[in-house]
């Protein structure tokens, strides 16, 4: 403008990152989305309460700070100032009242409902959302964090204007643009964005169904950013000319044993199998080494400990000794069910897992179906054992008690609970001490671990493969692209 | 005469239409008979967090919730009327996704074809030139190897090969049509026609060569050439003629292969085709898509085998 | 008359041609592996896993390296060979039996069968060979015997269109026609006079398609539709080795090697049948 001594600033140069990912998004509705491309993808249009960043801690999303009373029955959440959705309008209380109870309408048929179940009612006054929980619930804080916990306008909601084919309308880093079914998501930087407009300006998620073919397109430079999941594509990715990020996984890997049928009813048959297993060789063997032991709990600030268990590292012999204390001496057959497509390395994992089994006379039988299969199955607890691959959270409230409570609504299928169990997760649930919480859940670890209710193997890593001009980007276990937002190209 | 002539089509329309609803029937109950629905499908094991009341809610908007025969006619009648159905998860018509899969698919089965001919063609002329010798035994041995390996290897390693020695991957671009950016679509589609085109090329090779030697001492070539034709031109025309009903009906069926069996090429050179949508409505149970994604299929594929029949009719009158 | 193969002397001429030659031996070797590994005359055993010595390059002891479990490339590759054999001789099986069964009595009585028979055919024929794969895995079990099952479907429209055509044309031989009008009955005329002439056609359709069906099942095990870990089938062993042949080459190349073998094998047999079967195409 003539006159004026202030000079503006040049207007940052357009720089583009397409992603290649094998899976394409499934739906635009934050609240239900389950896949993980669509988790991956909403995550960049849709923000939180609070996030989950680097070393697995919890930081401020869209709210600013936030208390709990004394007794852990009220959350007193201070929401952020200044944010817009994408169409313009502000962010307030009302939208995030709203959000909630689009989650905790069954109708919905929101992932996270049961996560926030202890809410009795909610207030709405200008910048702060008050939460008054019906008992205390210290891990709904971090339940709050993740696109199924997206904050949505609350005019949106009223029009019925969410999901099905409705423009997704966020306050994340970028804007929705386009989908292409089977072929590609397009986003763009959003300007208003409150931590400041991303430096890439244009984002791309490219659908390329073959892992080989996106390490191809790296190399080839058509795309600058992979997701690999395969740890066998992972090990090929030449690190002279590209960039690796290599983060263990909260999502973790079990052979889940159905406890109310033969054989594995008898607790010594189970520990028999715990027994049996040499965790260290089937990373070794099935995910090339890529991987860590673990425990049931992988939530970091309470991670279990991985000796803390009858057999923390194979033992043949005494796996044999609980055989016979089960009376079965001669030996002990059951069949797994196994998916041939739920991730990459589980029917590796099986075959070794069952070549293992088979050193202490234990046959277990594979029962390899499609992922499409395997899911009504595993839902009924149609199976007597099953290889599972299953999300972790940074709070083993929400990554457990819908398994091991006898209320929760998957305990069907870990087959298992007790008093104690119970006991345990409703103290785990209710203090905000650390000691205390601590104490519960090694309590709980250790009476799955000392049940042989499962059997906990390892945790995966996350890989995602850049171009070496990505600067700025850091990986978290969650796999949540959101990082994105303070990343540059060149 | 006549009258023979079109009632042979009428009836030869007719039993088309009979296979088509042979056809509609199989897959709607071969579908069924998988284990997992469209909830499963598309929730997978979250599946687990509804209460039974939204499960039936579910069912009823994804329309399985009604007795077997009932769904079958509500989708064949709505089908028939042109509403292919719904994918519920990307919100579109299977309409709208066939309407941009199905040109994919057709490009790369057309290219696929043709590439198989052309170098069938070519290595069977090479291969006849002299029978019996090294030379002949060389060109059937790579025609061989060629359909020997896996089609999925052959693809990962040229993908791989020219990504990494050459920096070479049309295909880790956005997929362009041929209206988009011609050039770029036919990047995109050479190495796949070329892997789909191998399974073309080697019964197209044997039987150019078989065609080619049976020329070589036939008395009608003898006379031509006293007539002062030229051998090589003759031998042409008559490999030409001879060869084609075979060919014809092969390229006949082989389409109609290509068209269902692309979808390992379509997966790793990232082709946005019908396979991968079948196979992926396949995954997530969508019904609908399955449906009527296979009878377009059918309907094509019957559609070329009839065509492909009228002109071995006119190709080859002894046929009635 | 002289129909096509009633002329013994085509062994003789079968094996007058090189490719001929060529391809008997390449499939017999093929089977005496098959046996061997089914007599369990490997170096190794194909299925135990010894973790320490995985991914390793051949050497004296492992022929061919060691996979990621420690198995030995080599054994498991014989053993693949037999499990592919067997799905390809059973599909074949099925389909050649079902197949030129339909397809002769369509082609030779006519009316209703043989329309039934056609329509039949186009629907198999229209149908994804994937999802009917996908169907029978899922409803009948994932043994061999399934998945040769769905192959054996989807490859029965081939037969049944080779062994009609020839029952089509001699259904209208003159003299076939008049011993038909002799009241000589149709099995006694199926049999002498029609199958001989089909049989050409129908062993060169069986070379073919078992060398097809050996690469239908690697395609299906690339899909998790063939053969179930941790058997081995050339064709799974394939698809394992594929995202590991830039850091263990030897995986993928001796099942390969194999593979590459018993379909060039059974290819070039398939064409010494014709062109010994068929008079016209004799080399003199």
């Amino acid at each position: 403008m003539a006159g004026t001594l202030v000079t503006t600033p040049a207007k940052a140069a357009s720089s583009e990152l397409v992603i290649g990912s094998v899976l394409d998004i499934d739906k635009l509705d934050p609240h239900t989305a389950t896949n993980f491309a669509t988790v991956r993808a909403l995550g960049l249009v849709y923000s939180s309460l609070v996030e989950v960043g680097p070393g697995n801690k919890l930081k401020t999303g869209l709210a600013s700070s936030w208390s709990f009373n004394a007794a852990g029955t009220q959350l007193k959440l201070v929401l952020r100032q200044g944010v817009k959705f994408h169409d313009g309008s502000t962010f307030d209380a009302v939208d995030a009242k709203a959000s909630i109870e689009r989650i905790l309408d069954p109708k919905t048929g929101a992932a996270g409902r049961a996560n926030l179940l202890t809410i009795s009612s909610m207030v709405a006054e200008g910048r702060s959302l008050t939460l008054n929980l019906s008992v205390p619930n210290v891990p709904i804080l971090a339940a709050l964090d993740g696109v199924n916990m997206a904050m949505l306008s609350a005019d949106d909601i009223a029009a019925g204007k969410v999901g099905g084919s409705n423009k997704p309308n966020g306050t994340g880093p970028y804007k929705f643009v386009s989908w292409e079914a089977t072929q590609s998501v397009k986003f763009a930087s959003n300007a208003d964005y409150w931590m400041g407009a991303p430096k890439i300006t244009n984002v791309t998620i490219r659908v390329i169904p073959n892992e080989s073919s996106i390490l191809s397109a790296m190399n080839a430079g058509t795309i600058q950013f992979g997701i690999v999941t395969d740890p066998l594509i992972a090990k090929q990715i030449n690190t002279k000319s590209l960039k690796l990020f290599k983060v263990p996984a909260l999502a973790y890997y079990a052979l889940q044993l159905n406890t109310k049928v033969a054989p594995l009813n008898d607790k010594n048959v189970r520990l028999a199998i715990q027994c049996s297993i040499d965790r260290p060789e089937m990373i070794k063997t099935s995910m090339l080494g890529e991987g860590a032991v673990t425990g049931p709990i992988t939530s970091p600030a309470y991670k279990s400990d991985i000796n803390a268990r009858p057999c923390p590292k194979v033992d043949i012999a005494k796996a044999k000794e609980y055989l016979a204390e089960a009376g079965k001496a001669g030996g002990v057959t059951f069949k797994a069910l196994v998916t041939s497509n739920g991730w990459a390395t589980s029917v590796a994992m099986a075959q070794n897992l069952k070549a293992q089994l088979a050193r202490a006379g234990i046959t277990m039988e594979l029962d390899i179906v499609d992922q499409a299969t395997y899911v009504p199955r595993w839902l009924a607890a149609d199976f007597t054992a099953t290889l599972a691959n299953n999300g972790g959270r940074i709070d083993p409230d929400t990554m457990y008690t819908r398994y091991f409570t006898s209320t929760g609504n998957l305990n069907k299928v870990a087959t298992y609970s007790s008093a104690t169990l119970d006991a345990n997760f409703l103290k785990g649930k209710s203090s905000g001490k650390t000691a205390i919480r601590t104490a519960a859940y090694t309590a709980i670890s250790k009476e799955l671990e000392d049940n042989a209710v499962w059997i906990w193997l390892a945790t995966p890593y996350e890989y995602r493969v850049a171009t070496k001009d990505l600067k700025g980007f850091v990986a978290l276990a969650t796999g949540s692209l959101l990082p994105l937002r303070s990343a540059s190209l060149g | 005469m006549r009258l023979a002539r079109t009632s042979g089509i009428a009836a030869r329309l007719l039993s088309v239409l009979v296979t088509l609803f042979g056809i509609s029937v199989f897959i709607f109950i071969v579908l069924r008979v998988i284990p997992g629905d469209t909830i499963t499908g598309s929730l997978g094991i979250e599946t687990g967090v509804l209460t039974p009341e939204q499960i039936d809610d579910l069912k009823r908007y994804y329309g399985i919730d009604k007795p077997l025969i009932l769904q079958y006619f509500s989708w064949i009648t709505s089908f028939l009327s042109g509403d292919l159905g719904f994918a519920y998860s990307t919100g579109v018509s299977v309409l709208t996704l066939t309407a941009s899969a199905l040109p994919v698919t057709i490009e790369l089965a057309l290219f696929g074809t043709i590439s198989g001919v052309i170098m069938g063609i070519a290595i069977g002329m090479f291969s006849a030139k002299k029978p019996g010798s090294t030379r002949d035994f060389l060109g059937q041995l790579f025609g061989l190897l060629a359909l020997a390996i896996p089609g999925f290897v052959l693809s990962t390693a040229i993908v791989t090969i020219m990504a990494n020695k050459f920096g070479y991957f049309p295909n880790g671009y956005e997929y362009m049509t041929p209206w988009e950016d011609i050039w770029m679509n036919l990047q995109q589609m050479l190495f796949p026609s070329i892997v789909l085109g191998i399974a073309v090329a080697a019964p197209v090779m044997r039987t150019t060569r078989s065609a080619l030697l049976e020329t070589v001492d036939k008395d009608f070539i003898r006379t031509a050439f006293g007539k002062g034709l030229n051998s090589r031109i003759v031998q042409f025309r008559h490999v030409l003629r001879n060869s084609m009903i075979p060919i014809v009906t092969m390229t006949g069926i082989q389409f109609g292969y290509l068209l269902g069996g692309a979808v390992i090429v379509e997966k790793i050179f990232a082709l946005p085709g019908m396979g991968r949508q079948i196979l992926d409505a396949i995954n997530k149970r969508e019904y609908a898509t399955v449906q009527s994604s296979v009878m377009i299929f059918a309907i094509l594929f019957v559609t070329i085998n009839l065509v492909t029949d009228l002109i071995y009719r006119r190709i080859d009158p002894r046929i009635k | 008359m002289k129909t096509q193969s009633s002329d013994k002397n085509w062994i003789h001429y079968y094996f007058k041609s090189t490719s001929g030659v060529v391809g008997a031996v390449l499939v017999l070797i093929m089977i005496i592996i098959s046996i061997c590994a089914a007599f369990g005359w490997t170096t190794h055993d194909p299925l135990t896993q010894n973790p320490m010595d995985a991914l390793q390059p051949p050497s004296s002891t492992y022929w061919f390296g060691t996979d990621q479990f420690g198995r030995d490339v080599f054994s498991r590759a014989m053993d693949g060979m037999r499990r592919s054999m067997i799905v390809s001789i059973v599909a074949v099986g099925i389909a050649g039996f079902v197949g030129v069964l339909l397809g002769v009595l369509g082609g030779y009585l006519g009316k209703w069968l043989d329309g039934f028979v056609v329509r039949l055919s186009d629907v198999i024929f229209a149908f994804p060979a994937i999802l009917l794969a996908l169907a029978i895995v899922n409803s009948l079990g994932n043994s061999w015997i399934d998945t040769s099952l769905a192959i054996a479907i989807v490859y029965t429209p081939i037969f049944i269109r080779v062994a009609r055509g020839p029952v089509l044309t001699i259904k209208e031989l003159d003299y076939v026609k008049s011993v038909r009008v002799l009241g000589f009955s149709s099995p006694r005329i199926l049999i002498s006079h029609v199958l001989p002439n089909v049989l050409a056609p129908i062993l060169v359709q069986i070379a073919l398609s078992m060398s097809w069906a050996i690469l239908t099942e690697s395609g299906l095990s690339f899909l998790g539709l063939g053969t179930q870990p941790p058997d081995a089938s050339l064709g799974l062993m394939v698809s394992e080795a594929q995202p590991m042949a830039a850091f263990a080459w030897w995986t993928l190349v001796a099942p390969s090697v194999f593979i590459t073998l018993v379909v060039v094998g059974l290819n070039l047999v398939g064409d010494g049948l014709r062109d010994s079967l068929d008079p016209a195409r004799r080399q003199s």
